[in-house]
Order: C-alpha cells, then sequence, then structure tokens
C-alpha cells in the first residue's frame, strides 16, 4: 500500500509541476507586490491603468458608477468581517442606508447584504481559501492590518492606489501618518498603498470615575501615599506608569473580589503580543529591523526582556486567569465592577459600559475617564509612550467582476461621506481617522475619543509587521509568551530568544532577509 | 443406483420437480448488482479519500505557502529533511505518544471495571437506563465536551472550584495551569470514552461461553482463576480490538485540546494534530504541513495494520478451531 501511494504521489508532482507558471518551477520568487500593478491579475485592472480618468472613461470599474452604466441592474454584494468585534458589524447595520443610496444615486438594487464573520484569529483561515481559489463570494472585507502582505502579494485585492488615482474623493487625508503606514501601505515605507481605513484603533486605559472621584477613597489614598487622588483626563494624560500602579495598587482588593487592573495576556491571536509592545516600545525596546527583514539580536534584547518580566509581573493586580484574558475579558471585568481598570483598545469604547451591569458594576459612560497608555522613562530620561496600532482597513477583492467593482468602489464613496461616518461613529461605536472628522466637533462627547486621537499622533504607536509570513511569527512568540506567563518557559529572555530565532528562520526560509537563523534553531524546543 | 444419485438430465429433473441451475445471465445481473451498490461508495472513496491523500503526497514534495505569491515550488525530499530537524513537532509526536499510552491504559482500565460492573447487575432495576446514561459523554462532539469542561473547570465561576472551595481547598486553574493542563485533558478525554471500552468489555464479557462459566463455578474457580483462565481467553479480542481503535482515535485527538487549553499554557497540551492543524491553516504552510501529514499518516497505516493483523489473527484461530 505504501509504495503504492508513494508511486501515485510522485505522479502527482507531475500535476503539481503543471500549475505552476514559471518555465522552471521558482517564479515563486516574483514579488507581485513590487510590480507596477501590484500583481493584480484581474483583466479589468489591468487595462485600465495609467493616467486615465473616470471622464476619459466613465465605464471603468475603479470609478465606481456612471449615471447609465448600472442602471436597473440587480446585484448580489457580500462582506467578511471579523466576529466578535462590534465596529466591523457596523457595515451590516448601515446597509439598508447605503440601498437606497444605491439606487436613487445609481439605479441599481444591491441585495441585502451576504456576510461570514469569523474572529480575528480565524477570519483570514476562511477568506485565504477563496480568494486562492480566485471566489469572488467576499466582494469587500474587514482584514486586520496584518493581513495586508498576506492578500496583496498573491494579487488577491486591489491596490488602492489605482482607485485613488480614478477617484480622488476617496484619498482623504489621515489625521497622522500612522493611519497610512498601519492600514494602506505594503511593504512597510513602499508608499503603495492597498487598504482604505475602515475602524482606527489605539491603546488607552479605562479607569473608575466614580471610585476616584468617591471622597472616602481620596482621603484613605492620601492617608497611604501623601499624595492627591488624581481624577481627571488632564492629570493622567502624562501620568508615569510607576505613578498609575500606585493607583491600581491602591484600589487591589483580590480578597474582597475588586482588582486593580485587567490586562491581556491571551494565547489567542496578537492579544498577549499588543498589550506588551508598549512596555518594549516605550522603554527603547525593537520587534525587528523592518528595512533587513531581521529579528534575531533585536526582539532578544534585555530591554525587551526587562518590559515583559514587568508586564507580566503586573499580573499581581489581575485575576488568577489573567493568562487567558482577551479583549471580551477585559470588558466583562471592567463593566461588572471586578475590575478599577482595564488597559483596552479604545475601539470598544461602546462596550465599556453595559446598562445591564449589576451593583457596582459600569452601567453609565459617566462612570469611567479613558486615558492613553500611562508613559515610561525612555532611554533618554523623557516620559514616552509608544502603544500599539489596532483597527482594520477595508480592502476591495480583485476577483470581482465589473458590477461587484463598481459597487465596491460605490459602496466606499458613500461610506467616507460625512453624514455615512456620522452615523457610523456616533451610532455604531466607530472612531474618526481623518483630519476632518478628528476635528468634527460633533464627536467631542465621545468619552474615548480623546486618548484615542491622542495615541493617534506621530510616532505615538506603531504597527507591527505586515508580511505575508505574519502568522507564523505570531503563533511562535504568542506561545512563547503566553509560556512566560503561564511559568512554562523559564524566563522572559529565553521567550524571546526562542521567539527571535524562530521568527529569523522563518524569514530566512521565506527569502526575506540573507542572515541565517542561529545554529540549531531548526531543533529549538520552548524551555 | 437410485435415480437420485445418477447424473440427471433436463428433462428429467423437470420430470423430478428440480429446478434447474440458475443460467449464467443471472450469475452477470448478480455481478452487475453488486457493483452497482459498489461504484458509488467507491465514486465517494476516490473522490474524497483516494486524490487528497495523492494530491497531499505530492504537496509534500513542494515549497507552497498559500499566502505567498509564488507557483508551487518542487524542493525534492527537502520538507522531510527539515521535519526531520524540527525538535518542536518531534517533542509534539512524544507529547502524543505519552497522552495516546496513559489514555488508552487509563481507559481501559476504567472501562474494564464499569464493564464488568454492569455485566454483574443484569438483574439490578435500571439498568438499562444506566447504561444509556453512561454512553451519553461518547455520542456528544469533542467540542461540545471540550466546552463545558473548559466552563466546569474556570477557576472563577466553575463548578469543580465551586465544590472545591466547599470543602477548603484552593482554586486552581486548571486548563492554564504548566502541571495540571495535560492531565485536565487527559481526565476529560478518558471521561467521554471509558464508556466506548466498558461498551467493549461488555461485548467481550457477552461472548463467554456461558458453559465454560458455569464449569468455573461448579469446579468452585476464584474470581482470578476465572478472569485469567476462562474470561480474558475468550474476551481478549474484543477488547484488543478496543484498545487498538481508541490509539488511533487518540492519536488524533485534536477538537477537544484546541478547546480546553488551544494546547497551552505554552506548549503543554499541543498535540501533533493540533500542530498540524497550526501549521496546515493558520501559517498555510502547505507543503510543510503535507510532509507533516504524510508522517502522520505512516504512523496511522502502522497502527491500523496491527488491528488488521489481530483481526485476521481471530479469524485464523476461529477457523482452526472449527
Amino acid at each position: 500500500m505504501v509504495a503504492a501511494l508513494a508511486a501515485v504521489g510522485l505522479a502527482s508532482t507531475a500535476v503539481l509541476a503543471g500549475c505552476s507558471s514559471g518555465d522552471d518551477g521558482a517564479s515563486g520568487t516574483d514579488d507581485p507586490a513590487a510590480s507596477d500593478d501590484g500583481g493584480n491579475d484581474s483583466e479589468n485592472l489591468n487595462e485600465d491603468g495609467g493616467g486615465e480618468t473616470c471622464a476619459d472613461n466613465p465605464d471603468n470599474p475603479l470609478c465606481g458608477s456612471s449615471d447609465t452604466n448600472m442602471q436597473g441592474k440587480s446585484i448580489e454584494f457580500g462582506y467578511s468581517r471579523i466576529g466578535g468585534w462590534p465596529p466591523s458589524a457596523a457595515p451590516e447595520a448601515m446597509w439598508p442606508a447605503f440601498q437606497s443610496y444605491a439606487k436613487e444615486t445609481y439605479g441599481y438594487d444591491v441585495s441585502d447584504l451576504a456576510f461570514a464573520e469569523a474572529p480575528f484569529g480565524e477570519l483570514f483561515q476562511k477568506i485565504a481559501p477563496t480568494l486562492a481559489s480566485g471566489s469572488n463570494e467576499f466582494n469587500l472585507m474587514i482584514v486586520d492590518s496584518q493581513w495586508l502582505g498576506a492578500l496583496s502579494e498573491p494579487g488577491w485585492i486591489v491596490k488602492a492606489d489605482d482607485v485613488f488615482a480614478l477617484n480622488p474623493e476617496l484619498d482623504i487625508e489621515p489625521y497622522s501618518s500612522l493611519v497610512t503606514n498601519t492600514y494602506q501601505v505594503y511593504p512597510d515605507g513602499s508608499g503603495q498603498r492597498w487598504g482604505f481605513p475602515q475602524m482606527p484603533d489605539t491603546q488607552g486605559v479605562f479607569l473608575r470615575k466614580d471610585w476616584l472621584e468617591d471622597p472616602a477613597n481620596q482621603a484613605a489614598f492620601k492617608d497611604a501615599t501623601g499624595k492627591d487622588l488624581p481624577t481627571t483626563y488632564e492629570e493622567y494624560e502624562n501620568i508615569l506608569m510607576d505613578d498609575f500602579l500606585e493607583i491600581v495598587d491602591f484600589f487591589n482588593d483580590p480578597s474582597g473580589g475588586i482588582y486593580g487592573t485587567a490586562m491581556m495576556y491571551s494565547k489567542e491571536y496578537d492579544f498577549f503580543s499588543c498589550a506588551y509592545y508598549p512596555f518594549a516600545y516605550s522603554t527603547g525596546g525593537e520587534i525587528w529591523n523592518p528595512e533587513t527583514n531581521d529579528v534575531y539580536g533585536i526582539l532578544n534584547s534585555e530591554v525587551n526582556a526587562a518590559a515583559m518580566e514587568k508586564f507580566v509581573g503586573l499580573s499581581e493586580y489581575q485575576p488568577e486567569t489573567f493568562a487567558t484574558q482577551g479583549i471580551g475579558d477585559m470588558i466583562d471585568l471592567f463593566t461588572q465592577g471586578r475590575a478599577f481598570s482595564a488597559f483596552q483598545w479604545l475601539a470598544v469604547g461602546a462596550f465599556m459600559h453595559n446598562p445591564e451591569a449589576p451593583e457596582g458594576g459600569v452601567a453609565s459612560p459617566d462612570q469611567y475617564i479613558a486615558i492613553p497608555l500611562p508613559k515610561f522613562e525612555a532611554p533618554d530620561g523623557d516620559a514616552n509612550i509608544i502603544g500599539a496600532m489596532g483597527g482594520q482597513p477595508w480592502v476591495i477583492n480583485s476577483f470581482n467582476d465589473d458590477d461587484q467593482m463598481r459597487v465596491s468602489v460605490d459602496f466606499l464613496k458613500w461610506w467616507y461621506l460625512p453624514e455615512t461616518q456620522d452615523v457610523f461613529i456616533l451610532d455604531n461605536g466607530g472612531l474618526p481617522w481623518s483630519k476632518e472628522g478628528a476635528a468634527n466637533p460633533a464627536y467631542a462627547d465621545i468619552p474615548y475619543l480623546k486618548p484615542f486621537l491622542y495615541m493617534l499622533g506621530e510616532g505615538r504607536s506603531q504597527d507591527f509587521w505586515h508580511l505575508p509570513e505574519y502568522s507564523e511569527m505570531l503563533a511562535v512568540q504568542q506561545e512563547a509568551f503566553n509560556g512566560y506567563a503561564t511559568g512554562t518557559v523559564s524566563s522572559a529572555a529565553e521567550a524571546l530568544d526562542y521567539s527571535a530565532a524562530k521568527q529569523q528562520e522563518i524569514l530566512f526560509n521565506a527569502g526575506r532577509t540573507t542572515v541565517a537563523p542561529p545554529e540549531g534553531t531548526a531543533g529549538r524546543t520552548l524551555q | 443406483m437410485s435415480s437420485s444419485s445418477a447424473p440427471s438430465s433436463v428433462a428429467s429433473r423437470l420430470e423430478e420437480g428440480i429446478p434447474a441451475p440458475a443460467p449464467p445471465r443471472a450469475k452477470s445481473k448478480k455481478t452487475w448488482w453488486s457493483w452497482g451498490l459498489l461504484v458509488p461508495v467507491l465514486v465517494f472513496f476516490i473522490l474524497m479519500n483516494v486524490i487528497p491523500t495523492i494530491w497531499m503526497l505530492g504537496l509534500s514534495f513542494y515549497n507552497y505557502t498559500l499566502t505567498s505569491s509564488g507557483d508551487p515550488r518542487f524542493i525534492g525530499i527537502d520538507n522531510y529533511t527539515q521535519l526531520a530537524g524540527a525538535g518542536p513537532l518531534w517533542l509534539s509526536l512524544g507529547r502524543t505518544f505519552t497522552f495516546m499510552v496513559l489514555a488508552v491504559a487509563i481507559q481501559t482500565v476504567l472501562g474494564a471495571v464499569v464493564g464488568y460492573l454492569f455485566w454483574k447487575s443484569n438483574k439490578v432495576p435500571g439498568r438499562r437506563l444506566a447504561l444509556t446514561l453512561l454512553f451519553t459523554p461518547m455520542i456528544l462532539t469533542p467540542l461540545s465536551s471540550g466546552l463545558f469542561w473548559r466552563l466546569m473547570l474556570d477557576p472563577v465561576f466553575g463548578v469543580i472550584n465551586y465544590f472545591g472551595e466547599l470543602i477548603g481547598l484552593e482554586k486552581i486553574d486548571f486548563t492554564t495551569d504548566a502541571t495540571l493542563a495535560f492531565p485536565a485533558v487527559l481526565v476529560v478525554d478518558s471521561w467521554m470514552w471509558i464508556p466506548f471500552m466498558a461498551l467493549m468489555t461488555l461485548a467481550a464479557l457477552g461472548s463467554v461461553p456461558k458453559a465454560e462459566l458455569e464449569a468455573a463455578q461448579v469446579d468452585n474457580l476464584s474470581f482470578w482463576q476465572r478472569l485469567v483462565h476462562v474470561i480474558i481467553p475468550a474476551g481478549k479480542f474484543i477488547i484488543i480490538l478496543g484498545i487498538l481503535l481508541r490509539t488511533i482515535d487518540v492519536f488524533k485527538t485534536m477538537d477537544l485540546v484546541y478547546l480546553m487549553t488551544n494546547g497551552g499554557p505554552g506548549d503543554r497540551t499541543e498535540l501533533i494534530a493540533v500542530a498540524l492543524y497550526r501549521l496546515a491553516f493558520k501559517s498555510f504552510n502547505l507543503g510543510y504541513s503535507s510532509a507533516l501529514a504524510v508522517l502522520l499518516l505512516f504512523i496511522a497505516i502502522a497502527l491500523t495494520s496491527i488491528y488488521l493483523f489481530v483481526l485476521n489473527l481471530r479469524s485464523r484461530r476461529e477457523a482452526e478451531n472449527a
């Protein structure tokens, strides 16, 4: 049986070789992202490049619909979104408004929005195989910023620059370069844009304002520390981490079921990594060299190890289950009144109160204040904070047919209308990412807008890899980092060294770097 | 010579009322009917099993990551040589064998005890209901079992910690504790599959000839003597088959672990099937993961061969006895 299998297996290699478009089967080294058309094989994209405008050729699908070319048509449309992440479900709730807009403006009917969803860690698994098979099941997709390389290199998504060239109104000035670098550009630093910002996100901390303002707490804190308990956003905007932890410690009462804070240490997706990064970035650590794609010698630094020890050390202010905490757990701990504070993505601000919260919980946004991440002392002695970027862009499926492509562009034109953004931000928990949106006075009352914009300021946050290998690299370090948190890995230095070696190996094997991993990396296991 | 013993002509057969042998066409019809029944199954088997296996085997000689821009690139046995040096995967494989040995041992011993108790209690009222309830865990999907066990083991609101606290124990986070996570998964897997081994034990005990048991009773043999000389020789084939089936099944354990611990904490519960899942469907490293899948296929084939050997052995013994 084994011999028979081997024989037919060898025969199948010939079939696979036949799939290869290259002469010698080595064409896998080609980099479509570096080509002029960004690797898009879609016929309608290639033939419509260049300096053409929509006035020259209104039927170019990337122009969207003209007054006439979609009249009377009926289009089926679908998108993919991140399950359990409310901001990515907003388009579905707002879809009827787009249906009316499409009918009134362009004269076509578009179906009810079909959608597929999966949690952060699984959505890529859902959409990648469909795109690999050339499917247009998902015409538009909300994706994580880390996926830009994986989606653009095989030519699965439309290059946003092509759409901007034909529709300058979509090329909106961002609040800062962080928006462009996080949600749009791949390869890093190339200036080539693939994504359209959907939901921007930065990190902050939610605090129990009602507890801070309680005179009994203020008096007790004064007695315990000799200091006044800060109560306003302004007092917290520049607070140092050690001063902040003094307050966390004051409220920490595990025996009474109250914890000082809540952070993410889960092995799931990028939860641990993103929560840890600010501790590393802000104290002078780096996770890789984006120019040479090297990791070893950078991630496994003493600074990063000290930052990880500090980060994991904060588990003393958190429940025993800290090592499995994710976004949802932090919402629960905070809204149920079991934690004084929560280090959280600000995009979930709308869910950090719950009108049905139990007594002692957070039933109203008046009960909390949201602040930027506390600052660390940087190597130069200055107070410094660099958070991790969150959030997601839209991307357009390059396998869309012409009509679906037009509807996708129409949708984006509608999505970025100020009145649509108002509904997204004011009624559906969205956040602004453009200069104009950030200055909109209508959004000023959003309780977490101020820290969000603060962290979106130049140099205050940074995103990590957008390479197609992100998933492998992330899985390695999530396992090692979480292993350190749970005690299965002996030290932070070991977790970082293991991750750095394995990531160097992944990038070396993928041809991203010429520097080989240290000897023995392949056989290395977590200690 | 009697007429009945003489070779009879068709005419004489008709006279005697003996039906003529079926013509060759009837035999051919039967063959076609058999093939007609077999073909749909074969087509399904070839489409869903043989072709993907061949494809996987072929892919294992290629460098192909779904998310990379390139086409599959033939690299010969590079994936296999890389596999040979992949420490974490061998660690996972070792962990899987440990899990397999412990799980099958626990399930066999406890399943045998439970099965024997049921066998001896055939006159107890409510036995049938108890048997039905006993088999419930086996019927549930590993996904639902994993989910509710994770909730029961939860250190904050889990019922197990609640009762533990009532008797003065400290709360334990079973699924993230470096020492307890592996045993926790082992316990849940055993909870699910002890009923299966109990069922196999019942079947084995049912196959012991009554006459031999009665003879043993007349000879006044002790429990152990009856077990060693009567029960085990008669029922061992069924038990061995149960053990082999469980061995093959435990080797493939993935969903239960994925849901309970996600392979954690760190890599403490990362069995080889979970590692394969990560490689194939998280990293999309299809060439390399195919090589690992081929390796696991050969291990599964080896285990299945033992299973088939035992089955044949039994058939041969029965034939010899007959």
